[in-house]
């Protein structure tokens, strides 16, 4: 018993590693643009398409992941320019029209690619698993989700700490007026940074195309996932992403094999509830300045 | 008596000097045509022979308090909730185990239990202990409108007590619908799981219709009652700016707990009379689609006029039944566009809109 806690805890790591990369998009946009963006899980799923008509043309994810970060990031502008940058004073309303956003890009997928699902595979020096002494083998697609959850938050970190864009991007975030008397031009600020974090929902989608299988609504789980990560681990600070979901990928990892699927995902959500009773902005938003 | 008459002229002498004018219930126009309406909703068994008409009448009235108890926590609270099908669904849910276990009891399984049949498939062997009580309607009508009330304030205690609204209530609701919904799923033996509970007597008639249609004009009143008071004012003033409003001294945590719980007995009504009505529920009813979808309700119909809710939801709903037959999926098209429009183009919906327009066209001229 023991033990398989022990292994279910380590394939945790997984549940997080697939956390990390499906919230990290939103969260980039809504620490900066303060906008949910309620398509987010739509734009998984193109990713997702991506990577399939990638992979039946004969691709890998290698070639998906980039090729998912272009068209995503392409599409998120589009939507961006047409409809968001209109009404980024009213973020409560902006969760209607981005769902309605999701709900016209399923319709439209659906139309292209029929409703039957699609299959991406994994490449195959990612199939099999890495054998760990008395435990059950840990699948490489697994350890390769984790690396790209790293490589993602540190590309994140590395654009936002290190580049002059970042510097902006910062700046904005902290003050949104002042930034704008100083001569940054907010409105591009806000394009840009909705562009980046669609550009990161398509490599989430494309990246967790091969386990799980392509469907037009298969992002709304996803979706949800990462409005509680953000919920949870606050947003802003992108160390939030990783904190929130690394409380909720463990919590709902162990917890669904102790109990049942259905109990885990019911307790994660009162523990959810419980943690941002005791910290209302978040485990990293708390000692944050607004 | 007469002093409380003196004081009665004296506060209108102080408010009419103040300037105050207090504005009419309903408008005279408005109750005219209201009754109108209600009358010939009222009359249809009697002129027309159409059931599915009458079904489609008694559905819509249930998605009209729906989507009134939405208005009422998004329109006037600025509370908004995108999982507001939980309390819809746990009322609804509620009415149909206990008319499906009484059905049970009069027509047995094929295999004789006096049970629900969904449950023999999933292998129970007689009525589960904990669902007994549930035997009793009216206990079963008092859960599904006490239980839901109850949630409702347990999660406003919970969340606005600590400041939590806006996006975050937002997500969190639509999580807890998420949750319901794979509950109801995982736990079929109980709840019917993805088939949902049918097959039981529902109520589709003419004097359960007017039963709605009567509960429909209450709340209708009991709302435009509660926006109209002192109360109304502190929630809309929570709703224009919250901040303020807790620095004039009100407790805006007890007001949002309140005006949510209101809104949650009355969702939970409009499940309960849907179950009834319809007679047959399935887990997308509790679900965040549908919560989402009675939003765009209010929002076409606009938001923070009451009326509003009635128009969007009839409008929309009715569109849905007649077109969405010839349009097939397209019509799903339509809804994403029409949640775009109406942010984008008219935030105040159609009530609000023509309000607007009507207000600024005789200083126009």
């Amino acid at each position: 018993m023991f033990e398989s806690i022990i292994t279910q805890f380590l394939s945790g790591f997984g549940v997080v590693a697939i956390l990390v990369i499906a919230a990290l998009g939103l969260a980039v946009i809504f620490g900066v643009a303060g906008v949910i963006n309620m398509a987010h899980g739509e734009f998984i799923m193109v990713g997702a398409y991506v990577a399939a008509v990638v992979s039946q043309l004969g691709g890998n994810t290698f070639v998906a992941i980039p090729l998912a970060f272009i068209v995503v990031g392409l599409l998120g502008l589009a939507i961006e320019r047409g409809i968001i940058q209109w009404i980024y004073d009213r973020p409560v309303e902006t969760l209607l029209a981005t769902w309605g956003v999701g709900i016209a890009l399923q319709v439209i997928i659906k139309l292209i690619f029929g409703p039957e699902l699609l299959y991406a595979g994994a490449p195959e020096m990612l199939q099999g698993g890495v054998p760990l002494i008395g435990l059950l083998p840990f699948p490489k697609y697994r350890i390769f989700l984790l690396v790209l959850a790293i490589v993602m938050v540190a590309g994140t970190f590395y654009l936002l700490f290190k580049t002059n864009f970042g510097l902006k991007v910062r700046a904005v975030r902290r003050n949104r007026a002042i930034s704008g008397c100083l001569g940054i031009d907010t409105a591009k600020v806000d394009m840009m940074i909705f562009t980046f974090g669609s550009g990161l929902a398509g490599i989430a989608g494309a990246a967790l195309a091969p386990i799980k299988s392509v469907s037009p609504p298969m992002g709304f789980a996803y979706a949800v996932d990462s409005y509680m990560v953000l919920v949870l681990g606050g947003v802003g600070n992108l160390w939030g992403v990783v904190a929130g979901s690394a409380v909720i990928g463990e919590a709902e990892a162990v917890l669904s094999f102790v109990f049942n699927n259905v109990i885990g995902k019911l307790l994660v959500f009162l523990f959810i509830v419980l943690i941002i009773r005791v910290v209302p902005k978040g485990i990293f938003g708390y000692y944050e300045r607004r | 008596m007469v002093e409380a008459t003196t004081r009665l002229t004296a506060r209108l002498e102080l408010a009419k000097a103040k300037g105050i004018r207090r504005t009419p219930l309903v408008p005279l126009w408005a109750l005219v045509g209201g009754a109108g309406i209600v009358a010939a909703i009222a009359a249809y068994p009697v002129y027309g022979s159409n059931t599915y008409v009458l079904s489609l009448l008694g559905k819509f009235l249930c998605y009209s308090i729906f989507a009134l108890s939405i208005d009422l926590i998004w329109g006037f609270a600025g509370i908004l909730s995108l999982g507001q099908a939980v309390y819809f669904g746990i009322g609804a849910y509620f009415v149909a185990l206990s008319l499906k276990i009484n059905y049970a009891l009069d027509n047995p399984t094929r295999y004789g239990g006096k049970f629900p049949d969904f449950m023999e498939w999933n292998g129970l062997t007689e009525l589960p202990k904990f669902m007994e009580p549930l035997i009793s309607t009216p206990f079963a009508i008092a859960c599904a409108l006490i239980v839901p009330t109850l949630l409702a304030l347990l999660f406003g205690v919970i969340t606005f007590k600590r400041r939590i609204y806006g996006v975050y209530c937002a997500v969190i609701t639509l999580a807890e619908s998420l949750i319901l919904q794979d509950f109801i799923i995982e736990y079929q033996a109980y709840t019917g799981g993805f088939n949902g509970i049918t097959d039981y007597d529902n109520y589709a008639n003419m004097y359960f219709l007017w039963f709605i249609l009567g509960v429909t004009v209450v709340f209708f009143f009991g709302v435009r009652a509660l926006t109209h008071s002192r109360v109304g004012v502190v929630l809309k003033s929570i709703r224009d700016n919250d901040v303020r409003a807790e620095f004039i001294g009100y407790n805006v945590a007890n007001y949002r707990i309140f005006v949510f719980c209101v809104s949650a007995f009355m969702a939970a009504a409009a499940g309960a009379m849907y179950a009834a009505w319809v007679g047959l529920i399935s887990f997308l009813d509790t679900g965040p689609v549908f919560s989402i979808e009675a939003v765009i309700w209010t929002a076409v119909g606009g938001r923070g006029t009451i009326i509003g809710s009635f128009i969007g939801a009839f409008l929309i709903k009715g569109a849905e039944f007649f077109l969405s037959g010839v349009l097939a999926f397209w019509w799903q098209l339509v809804i994403g566009g029409l949640f775009i429009f109406v942010v984008l183009v008219m935030p105040d919906g159609i009530v609000g809109t023509v309000a607007n327009w009507l207000r600024r066209r005789p200083r126009a001229t």
